[in-house]
């Protein structure tokens, strides 16, 4: 068991607390992020939809709501970040659609707004957004259900894979110096008069400041230090992916209040899901789908797309969207130090949290200066990370090439995706421990057969690139072997 | 042999693919080539390790690797050149391929002619949605096959099956030889999805239970599998609350379809057939891209190898003839429609000049039936099951009887007597 010292403590993985971490790392400062589970962005995160620089329905807010202006501020902050972190962003728009004549006072409203907040909470970088008519809408977007009768489009709305920009973040982090240590679960915190000791699974931290990061577990932990100042709901929603197949029935993120969305991913897959808060039901942490919901959000998909069908399912999911009281406004997020314990930060970011994340961030910065932190700027912080290959996407000549530097990229383990070996073990490089983890970082078995082929293959180069036996491969940490025996194991052991 | 000299280029190296191969090169066709992903030649079969191969096309019971040794060896004794541990990531409408391998990176040629063989990929979880969480331990019957009987793995001890197709009775008996338990195979359906054999030999045998029209409606388990919920369906398949019973178990197999691999095909263009989920091929299984043609499971999922070994030799034999220029072939003139009870049929489109075999599947199982072929043929068929392929053969004379100008002919799986 070790005993660490660290000035700023963040607790948590995901996209809040690896934005931050990123962000402190830019100034001389001796930060440790711990995160329980076995990789970057496998809570929340890893359920959200992809959508990033989300703006226009933020606007259903008022401008005193912390999220709406974390939004957008974080909006012309994304595109370059994801540029340093050399990982794909794409600008798709997106289209509120409207469906008969009482549904225009809502955009006309929106574009009010739009028009009040620009240049106060509204960066001038954000492109405007506007109403667009009926045949317009038809000729954008052909395979859309016709009965809308035209949309209130916002081109800044963008996609981009979450989970791939925390893993970024948090190597970029690593990079420049924050300590992280994964496998890390913080159990109990002890306040004293100018330090906190946290107990781990891993040995104990002291540290100056906490910030807590802990997405769906933010309460329990503000809970630990009795700093849990807030009241927090757990909203649950579903999501699934579609086959690729029939990723261009549609080009932008299409929605109404009431039918969720569907939209493209990054890897030219459809989404579709149950838009948050209408779904106020789920136990907390229960993480499972069900039936009902997942009717009811193919039903709401097909009466925007009538073309998606539950057959191009490839992959489905829920999140909890961790909201405030429904009474002081749903969609508000909890971005600040507790009124009750000095240092003790919470970041629960809300929804849409990633796109506010960039944001949060930076405001950290303000916050722990504001509580006594000093924060000097660190020469050496390098803001560039480099890409992961990825081979799908080369050109012919650059396939060539690869594969002559290392015979490994001509060896093409999922077949879905296109992915090689030589991908693999650069994620396992990177840091890849599980079979989730070479999955979110370089994709196979993401593909339509959800890694019917590709499986046995990368467990045998995950296990020899980690060097352990294939019955010590897991998908996600734990418990979670995928081959429990091997052969005549069973036997002998009836014998 | 050069790349650019080839004049037949199989796709896939299973049993269809060895067979296409084979063919092409005794018909004539002078440079051959035989492209596979894995190390070695005879795709799935390596991993069938049970019997029940063969009996037709070699009057004798084989197991998987037997009766793909037979073709294996053929292969190297007709001087086919194989091109192992090599992906074809790219088909263009021109016959352009594009693929990759360690050795030579990133290769691309044009073949005169290109038989696919692909063969098909099993349905996932994702496909069917089973609700609940999602742990480790949901794996398909052929990912589970190929761990016990090529990695040397066994994936759980309480085992519980979802589907009754050919593998995952196989597979139930196989984990059971290997002291696993199977708890349950549960299959949606009032019947198999597997042949009648396999019922027998896999779970009567070994007493394994089979809950006909159920289902698994929920997975648990945070980290690794640790139950299932099945629950009795309906007559539309749905679940019957109240039904509902909870079986614990730490790995969940699926064995819910086969759907045939057909990404490089709708790259090039070629129009496939929404029922097979495969190409749409005349008699000569060309298809609708001049010059690529294609058998096995690629085209449809057959149950039985030999019926994949014939028909792709017959996809084989007409690549090397398109090859050697013998004759311009081209897409029948004739559709074949399914009717009633009938679920598909390949050829989708004949020429009424040869003979051929009519490959189906009825929709529904019936018992004393009567397959009819338009007016000009019928024929009496005891048992007819959707797990079944059924095969009529249509000899050139028979075709005759056709008036002229005949564009469509339809099938139907009749009940005998009776309306
Ligand atoms: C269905 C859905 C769709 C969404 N769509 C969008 C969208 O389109 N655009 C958008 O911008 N936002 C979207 N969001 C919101 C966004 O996903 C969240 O705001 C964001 O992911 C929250 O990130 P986080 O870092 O706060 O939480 P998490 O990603 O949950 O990270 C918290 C981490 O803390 C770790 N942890 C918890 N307790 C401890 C402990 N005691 N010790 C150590 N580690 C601990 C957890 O393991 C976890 O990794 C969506 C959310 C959902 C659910």
């Amino acid at each position: 068991m070790s005993q660490i010292e660290t000035e700023v403590l963040i607790v948590g993985g995901g996209i809040a607390g690896t934005a931050i971490a990123r962000e402190l790392s830019r100034y001389k400062v001796d930060a440790t992020l711990v995160e329980k589970g076995v990789d970057f962005g496998q809570g929340i995160t890893k359920c959200s939809s992809t959508m990033m620089c989300q703006g226009s329905n933020t606007l259903e807010f008022r401008s005193e709501y912390h999220n709406s202006r974390l939004v957008w501020a974080g909006m012309p902050l994304m595109a370059p970040l994801c540029q340093e972190l050399n990982i794909p962003l794409k600008r798709i728009g997106s289209l509120e659609l409207i469906k008969n004549q009482a549904g225009m006072r809502r955009p006309e409203k929106m574009i009010r707004r739009f028009n009040e907040y620009r240049g106060k909470y509204i960066p001038p970088e954000v492109e405007p957004i506007q109403l667009i008519d009926r045949e317009t809408l038809r000729s954008w977007e052909p395979n859309l259900n016709k009965q809308f009768i035209g949309a209130l489009y916002d081109p800044n709305i963008a996609v981009n894979d979450p989970v791939r920009l925390t893993i970024a973040l948090a190597e970029n982090a690593r990079q420049n110096g924050v300590n992280i240590l994964l496998e890390t679960e913080v159990l109990g915190i002890s306040a004293g008069i100018d330090t906190f000791d946290v107990q781990t699974n891993n040995g104990s931290i002291r540290c100056r400041y906490i910030i807590n990061a802990a997405g769906e577990y933010i309460g329990k932990l503000a809970q630990m230090a009795n700093a849990d100042d807030f009241a927090l709901y757990p909203v649950k929603s579903y999501q699934a992916v579609l086959d690729k197949k029939i990723g261009g029935l549609i080009n932008h993120m299409v929605f109404t209040t009431e039918n969720g969305m569907v939209s493209p991913t990054i890897h030219g897959n459809l989404f579709f899901g149950i838009s948050p808060g209408t779904q106020r039901l789920g136990k907390a942490h229960d993480h499972s789908t069900d039936q009902k919901l997942a009717d009811a959000a193919m039903k709401h998909a097909q009466e925007l797309v009538p073309d998606v069908s539950a057959k191009d399912i490839i992959n489905s999911f829920v999140g909890f969207i961790v909201f405030r009281n429904f009474e002081i406004g749903w969609h508000e997020c909890t971005v600040g130090v507790s009124r009750w314990v000095p240092r003790f930060i919470n970041a629960s970011i809300g929804f849409p949290g990633i796109c506010a994340a960039p944001a949060v961030a930076k405001e950290m910065v303000e916050i722990l200066t504001k509580n006594g932190l000093r924060l000097e700027e660190n020469p050496e912080f390098n803001p560039y990370r480099e890409a992961m290959p990825d081979f799908s996407e080369l050109s012919d000549e650059e396939k060539k090439k690869l594969i002559a530097q290392d015979p490994r990229y001509g060896h093409v383990v999922c077949r879905c995706e296109t992915v090689t070996e030589g991908e693999i073990v650069e994620a396992v490089k990177r840091g890849a421990r599980t079979l989730d983890g070479v999955k979110f970082r370089c994709r196979p078995g993401m593909g339509r057969c959800q890694g019917g082929f590709c499986g046995p293959r990368v467990t045998k180069i995950l296990a020899r690139e980690l060097g352990v036996p294939e019955t010590e491969v897991t998908k996600k940490g734990g418990e979670s072997r995928n081959l429990i025996y091997k052969s005549k194991e069973l036997l002998e052991a009836q014998q | 042999m050069k790349l650019q000299d080839v004049d037949v280029a199989v796709i896939g190296a299973g049993p269809a693919g060895m067979a296409a191969a084979i063919k092409a090169k005794e018909a004539g066709a002078e440079n051959v080539v035989i492209m596979e992903r894995a190390e070695e030649l005879g795709g799935l079969l390596h991993q069938c390790v049970h019997n029940g191969f063969g009996l037709l096309y070699f009057n004798q019971d084989l197991t998987g690797p037997e009766y793909g040794h037979r073709f294996i060896e053929k292969v190297m004794d007709t001087g086919v050149k194989p091109l192992l541990e090599t992906m074809v990531v790219r088909l263009t409408e021109d016959r352009q391929i594009g693929a990759v391998n360690i050795r030579e990176g990133y290769i691309t040629f044009k073949p005169k002619s290109i038989v696919l063989a692909m063969g098909c990929r099993e349905r996932s979880r994702g496909a069917l949605n089973i609700p609940g969480t999602r742990p480790a331990g949901v794996l398909t019957a052929g990912t589970a096959q190929r761990y016990v009987n090529v990695e040397g793995f066994v994936p759980g001890k309480k085992i519980v099956i979802l589907g009754s197709g050919d593998i995952g009775m196989i597979m139930a008996r196989r984990l059971t030889l290997e002291g696993a338990h199977v708890e349950a195979v549960v299959e949606i359906l009032p019947y198999i999805g597997g042949l009648i054999r396999n019922e027998v030999q896999c779970l009567h045998d070994f007493e394994i239970p089979l809950f006909l029209e159920h289902t698994v409606t929920r997975i648990h388990g945070e980290e690794r599998v640790r139950a299932v919920t099945i629950a009795k369906v309906d007559g539309r398949r749905n679940p019957i609350a109240g039904t509902e019973r909870t079986i614990a178990c730490d790995t969940l197999l699926l064995s819910v379809g086969l759907i045939p691999e057909n990404e490089l095909s709708v790259m090039a263009g070629i129009r496939l057939d929404p029922v097979t989920g495969g190409a749409l091929v005349d008699e000569m299984r060309q298809t609708t891209v001049s010059g690529v043609f294609a058998g096995g499971n690629v085209l449809h999922v057959h149950d039985l190898v030999d019926n994949v070994s014939w028909e792709s030799e017959l996809a084989g034999e007409s690549a090397a003839k398109f090859a050697l220029e013998e004759k311009p072939q081209k897409q029948g003139e004739i559709s074949i429609k399914a009717g009633t009870n009938i679920r598909y049929i390949v050829p989708q489109t004949i020429s009424g000049q040869r003979d051929v075999t009519l490959y189906m599947r009825v929709t529904e199982p019936e018992e004393m039936v009567r397959i009819k072929v338009g007016d000009i043929m019928t024929k009496g068929i005891r048992a007819v099951k959707p797990s079944e392929m059924l095969k009529i053969e249509l000899p050139a004379e028979t075709l005759k009887k056709l008036k002229d100008g005949t564009k469509e002919i339809i099938v139907d799986c009749e009940k005998r007597g009776g309306k």
